[in-house]
């Protein structure tokens, strides 16, 4: 590698370089004496590194691909980076009221980290960087999953989620490492052009199946979802925001691209009776009983945060389904989804967190009355839970909608039989959903509220009101962010050389 | 010899690796049993220290905050590794090398001062 080769790496990867500088900026000024009277200069450093990263992204950067594929740039991956900084970003400004009193300085540089970390995932086709950038992120959250020192819930689940993250790793490696050594290169696009040849061998459906052990508890699909409650519940909700939004867009985008690209041909068949192997069978399995288990559990749930975690599963079930139509149509609805999904439930979190800091709970009788208290907050909580339920006219519901019509659409074409059953499941366990979502609105709103006062607008005020704003607008004109996720997806696929 | 017949060779290597250390094993405690009477006492039953008498129990307590210097000791083990071939091919290497190594350098070393400014590296 030559001088000019790493310029041109540092121009690439410069919105990732400019978060990595101003966490270590941040890291360093913490360490001064009156790091408690610096938490906000700290916080809007943050931010700004942050816009400084986004805005060079969105006007500098060049489409590009170096290193054999280890930092590709193209429309596509810089819409995700966009959207995953932009999630980082509303974490920052989360967790500026945060429980986390001690070590704030190092709380934001690891959400940058962990933000760097996705979008470098976001950003390579090669699986080698696939696997680095994904312990970068998970690495970075494990931590801040476990931040809170004198709560044993939250060390709790920071244990559980490192443990079972540690595990699923090692299932993430030893599947990449046998596709590896089936087709004899860790280029995804190199794999394109090999996979056909490897369809249907034995050793390479095992490695998919490992690989995607891997990717099923980075986005929490039953039966590889059990962290996902305990870390939602103990974990300080900005990290919790992170982990539901950014992590989860991060994981379905280069689930997405792996699907598409290094497994493209052994996709297999899951319908009605009709399996055979293949990626196919084992999402459609994994979306059914996600959705299944997490509507299911959800029901019970009397804290709001374990309830959204389980939401949270039957949406990645939601999703998954979405990813077993196997088609260009179908992929963008998906990737439409995950945006939406990231928004409403980042917003979610963000009311979450202001109760929480109010009552000192998330229990559901904390919610109490909440639209006396604070009705825009109320307000916004309901456009964030109907939206999820997927009710007209919210993001929600065009989004479900749109991704299940293409699955429909996509599956019943040619030899490719329908998945009419996973769809059915689908849509029944969302009329199921809506019930725990309307639980909580009734605390809401019929619920007699424990103290009369009005509140003041918490700081993160305003921006809560514009992802509800964004929610609601989304649903209405769905076209603003579809049709260039359209064009960057129909970009991706025509630079592709199939075989 | 085709391939499968390897199989079975390699069966009976396992059973000569099992059984093999289990002969002087054997034979050391039936030496035992038949020649020396168990005769247990003050001094045979201490702890071995290098020869001298021993000092204390055996069940002392380790203080795991030390695990922290193992990380930072770890973390500079492992740039060794990397800078050994750099320092190998130095010489031939263009200046945006050098560079791109003092960039790792710095961000060990930052890793280091922040270690020890939050007062890691202070024995409590």
């Amino acid at each position: 590698m030559n001088a000019e080769a790493y310029i041109h790496l540092l121009k690439l990867l410069a919105p990732e370089a400019i978060l990595v500088v101003t966490a270590l900026v941040v890291l360093g000024l913490g360490l001064s004496p009156s790091s408690e009277r610096m938490r906000p200069l700290l916080t809007r450093l943050t931010l700004f590194g942050g816009l400084v990263a986004a805005s060079v992204l969105y006007l500098f950067s060049k489409n590009a691909c170096i290193l054999n594929g280890m930092v590709v740039l193209d429309p596509l991956g810089r819409i995700f980076k966009l959207v995953i900084l932009g999630l980082g970003l509303i974490t920052v400004i989360f967790s500026a009221a945060s429980p986390v009193r001690r070590h704030y300085a190092e709380y934001l540089a690891l959400i940058l980290f962990s933000t760097v970390g996705m979008m470098l995932l976001a950003g390579t086709e090669e699986l080698l960087m696939i696997f680095l950038a994904l312990e970068l992120t998970s690495i970075s959250l494990y931590v801040l999953t476990a931040y809170l020192k004198d709560s044993t819930a939250s060390a709790e689940a920071g244990l559980k989620y490192f443990l079972i993250g540690g595990v699923s790793a090692a299932f993430l490696l030893f599947g990449l490492s046998l596709v590896y050594g089936v087709a004899g290169t860790t280029n995804l696009r190199a794999l394109v052009a090999i996979s056909p040849a490897l369809a249907g061998d034995p050793l390479m459906l095992v490695g998919i199946v490992l690989t995607l052990v891997g990717f099923g508890f980075k986005v929490a699909a039953v039966p590889f979802h059990l962290w996902a409650p305990d870390v939602y519940e103990g974990a300080p909700t900005p990290t919790a925001a992170l982990v539901a939004s950014g992590s989860k867009v991060a994981g379905f985008f280069i689930l997405a691209k792996m699907l598409a690209l290094g497994f493209g041909a052994s996709v297999g068949m899951a319908a009605w009776s009709q399996f055979r192997p293949g990626w196919l069978p084992v999402l459609a399995i994994m979306a059914a009983l996600s959705i299944l288990l997490g509507n299911l559990a959800a029901l019970v749930q009397s804290n709001v945060k374990r309830l959204l975690a389980y939401s949270a599963i039957a949406h990645s079930g939601y999703m998954l389904l979405g990813l077993t139509s196997a088609s260009e149509a179908g992929f963008t609805a998906v990737l439409f989804y995950v945006i939406i999904y990231a928004l409403t439930t980042i917003g979610a979190f963000g009311v979450v967190s202001v109760v929480e800091r109010r009552r000192g709970g998330s229990q559901l009788q904390d919610f109490d009355g909440l639209h006396k208290t604070a009705p825009g907050l109320a307000l916004c909580l309901l456009v964030f839970l109907i939206s999820l339920a997927g009710i007209p006219p919210l993001a929600g519901f065009f989004g479900k909608f749109y991704m299940f019509s293409e699955t429909l659409a996509a599956s019943g074409k040619g030899a490719n039989p329908s998945m009419l059953w996973l769809v059915v499941l689908a849509i029944a366990l969302n009329a199921v959903s809506l019930y725990y979502y309307l639980i909580v609105l009734k605390h809401v709103f019929v619920a007699k509220p424990a103290e009369e006062e009005r509140v003041k607008a918490p700081a993160c005020g305003p921006l809560i009101a514009a992802l509800a704003l964004s929610v609601l607008l989304l649903g209405l004109f769905p076209n603003v962010l579809l049709e260039p996720l359209r064009a960057a997806v129909k970009n991706y696929t025509s630079s592709l050389v199939l075989p | 010899m085709n391939a499968m017949n390897d199989y079975p060779l390699l069966i009976i290597f396992l059973a000569i690796a099992i059984v093999f250390p289990l002969i002087p094993l054997a034979l050391a405690w039936a030496w035992g049993v038949l020649f020396s009477p168990a005769k247990p006492g003050k001094d045979k039953g201490a702890i071995y220290e290098c020869g001298i008498a021993s000092t204390g129990a055996a069940q002392i307590q380790f203080q795991s905050h030390y695990y922290l210097y193992a990380l930072v000791f770890l973390i500079f083990d492992v740039e060794t590794i990397f800078l050994l071939p750099f320092a190998a091919a130095f010489l031939k290497l263009p200046p945006a090398a050098f560079l791109a190594l003092m960039v790792f350098l710095l961000l060990l070393v930052e890793g280091l001062i922040w270690a020890w400014a939050k007062g890691i590296l202070r024995w409590k």
